[in-house]
């Protein structure tokens, strides 16, 4: 099958599709914008019927505004040499209750990665990933960080003493000029 | 892991037991855990262990100016550093549709590929340190120095360059520097000879190496394996030439290809690769003089930039595969989101978990550095 030939069908398969918008960005880019109930659809589709075998990353980002997460899944085909990112939202729940969405992963095997560094990151729980567990983060009690409504600042304020950090000797060198440049009270992260 | 948080575990009597490799081991560049379980000396399972690197990259650049985290961004993959700027440059200029000049272009494309020649010298040298070889990781490392000695000179700094900039390069390449460069590819081609008889032919190596950790191309497909690795198995598939960026287009080189999958095709695609980049470096040199023009354009004050509302994935082939940045702008003087695809987040994680299974012990720190994994690229 020619590249050409794999963009028609692609075209005639995403007309096909209720509720969704396509964006051409340019020859190799195309946004595709899916109601979270037609994704995991789309990209079977997408993987059986179009040739898009790799799925090059899954973004999360963070919308407090709208109350959404913004998932979007990269997907490259070899054959039609384009990249399709499908866009889709998801609501957004406090720190303590995890967001809820599908895992990909029978669709998928690297969703797998993406899906548990979004979980420890952002807090969204993926049914059916086989490793909803910490990975990088894995003496971390607080909420996931990644989410905007978490304050790097203020958290390591709150957490650590910075009295503990800046013992009675080091007070006595900068008293006579030396010691580190920036005090802590003045340190911004 | 804490040590008051280590606890004792009692297991039902078994001949399994448990290994550590990590988080400082030879195996792989930076601080990483493997955790073995093994029957004697065979693996029945893997697990991958990261965070012992994790620095919160992601988090970082969203409290930081746009200009700022170019300062960041090549901390993520220490020995190819230049990727990271470069396709950080590239979402920032997609978003804020800047044109590059075509000097800035040619004069990036010279940096990639010497860095990827360093870090293919230093694989090399990891690579044969597993095998218990370790006269051409000093080499290597002594090969890879030369080459950062140009960066130094072209940059500033050896191994973080802070060199490009959204809209181009910093400043024009000083005088008598493609000589200089010349002179460095000539001294790597006479080492070719030496390189293939002490490692890739040494059938010392060799015998070491083939048959051992085989991945093949359906699997590695299925795994979402990129780069080196993937066209070990046979699969010409490369971003420079598949989803060109910059002038790629205009220059002439070839995909090596291997086709057995195991470590030995691994390492011997990126010795064929290192020698293309030779290749791109000569033409880069003939041409480059020609190309006039500034090497940057301009952008707003860096200090007070407000870059356009928009979202941009652009990716490269870095010396380890593809590598990705996904960046959000809403509008601000700061990132609204960047996320990170490292090449080597599949390489690191699931593709070692399941290669390692049914492994004998001794081969599983090679076939651990023959996929070239970065722990930086995993753990941001």
């Amino acid at each position: 099958m020619k590249c050409d030939e794999i963009n028609a069908w692609l075209d005639a398969l995403l007309s096909e599709i209720n509720e969704i918008e396509v964006t051409r960005k340019s020859e190799r880019r195309v946004r595709v914008d899916v109601p979270a109930s037609s994704l995991p659809a789309l990209l079977e589709l997408l993987k059986g019927k179009a040739s898009y075998v790799h799925l090059s990353a899954i973004s999360c980002v963070d919308w407090p505004g709208d109350e959404e997460f913004e998932l979007v899944y990269h997907c490259w085909s070899y054959e039609a040499k384009s990249l399709l990112s499908a866009h889709t939202r998801i609501p957004r729940n406090s720190a303590e209750e995890f967001a809820h969405y599908v895992s990909v992963y029978d669709i998928y095997k690297p969703a797998a990665f993406f899906e548990r560094d979004i979980y420890e990151m952002f807090g969204v729980y993926f049914e059916s990933s086989p490793y909803m567990e910490k990975f990088i983060l894995t003496e971390w009690n607080g909420p996931p960080p990644m989410r905007k409504d978490f304050d790097a600042e203020a958290y390591v304020n709150d957490t650590f003493n910075w009295a503990d950090y800046h013992p009675q000797w080091l007070q006595d060198i900068e008293e006579e000029g030396g010691g580190i440049a920036i005090r802590p009270e003045d340190i911004r992260l | 892991m804490r040590p008051e948080n280590y606890q004792v575990v009692s297991l039902p009597n078994s001949d399994e037991y448990e290994l550590f490799i990590g988080p400082n081991h030879p195996g792989i560049e930076g601080n990483y855990a493997f955790k073995l379980k093994l029957d004697g000396d065979r693996v029945i399972s893997g697990k991958a262990d990261a965070g012992y690197l994790h620095r919160g990259f992601e988090k970082l650049m969203e409290g930081r100016l746009w200009i700022q985290n170019l300062a960041i961004v090549p901390r993520i993959c220490v020995p190819d550093p230049v990727p990271m700027e470069v396709v950080y440059s590239l979402t920032v200029e997609d978003i804020e549709k800047t044109e590059v000049p075509l000097r800035a272009q040619w004069i990036r494309v010279m940096q990639l590929e010497l860095s990827r020649i360093a870090s293919h010298l230093f694989t090399f040298g990891g690579h044969a340190a597993t095998t218990g070889m370790y006269t051409p990781s000093y080499w290597g490392v002594a090969d890879r120095d030369l080459a950062l000695d140009l960066f130094e000179e072209l940059t500033g700094g050896r191994v973080y360059h802070i060199y490009n900039i959204p809209g181009g390069v910093r400043r024009d390449i000083p005088n008598g520097f493609l000589d200089r460069l010349s002179d460095y590819l000539d001294y790597l081609q006479t080492r070719q000879n030496d390189y293939d008889n002490l490692l890739f032919t040494n059938q010392v190596f060799v015998k070491r190496a083939r048959d051992i950790g085989v991945l093949n191309q359906e699997q590695a497909l299925e795994w979402g394996v990129t780069g080196p690795n993937l066209r070990a198995t046979g699969l010409a598939f490369d971003v420079r030439r598949d989803d060109p960026y910059l002038i790629y287009e205009q220059l002439d080189f070839d995909i090596p290809v291997q086709s057995a999958g195991d470590c030995l095709s691994r390492i011997l695609v990126r010795r064929d690769e290192l020698f293309q980049s030779v290749r791109i470096l000569r033409q880069i040199i003939k041409h480059l003089p020609s190309v006039k023009g500034p090497v940057r354009s301009p952008i707003p004050n860096p200090l007070a930039w407000n870059v356009a509302k928009g979202e941009s994935y652009c990716r490269v082939e870095s010396s380890k595969g593809e590598l990705a940045y996904y960046t959000v702008s809403d509008g601000g003087d700061k990132p609204y989101r960047v996320h990170v695809r490292g090449a080597s987040s599949m390489h690191a994680v699931q593709v070692l978990e399941n290669m390692s299974v049914g492994q004998r012990i001794e081969d599983v720190a090679q076939i651990m550095f023959s996929l070239d994994a970065c722990p930086p690229e995993v753990d941001r």
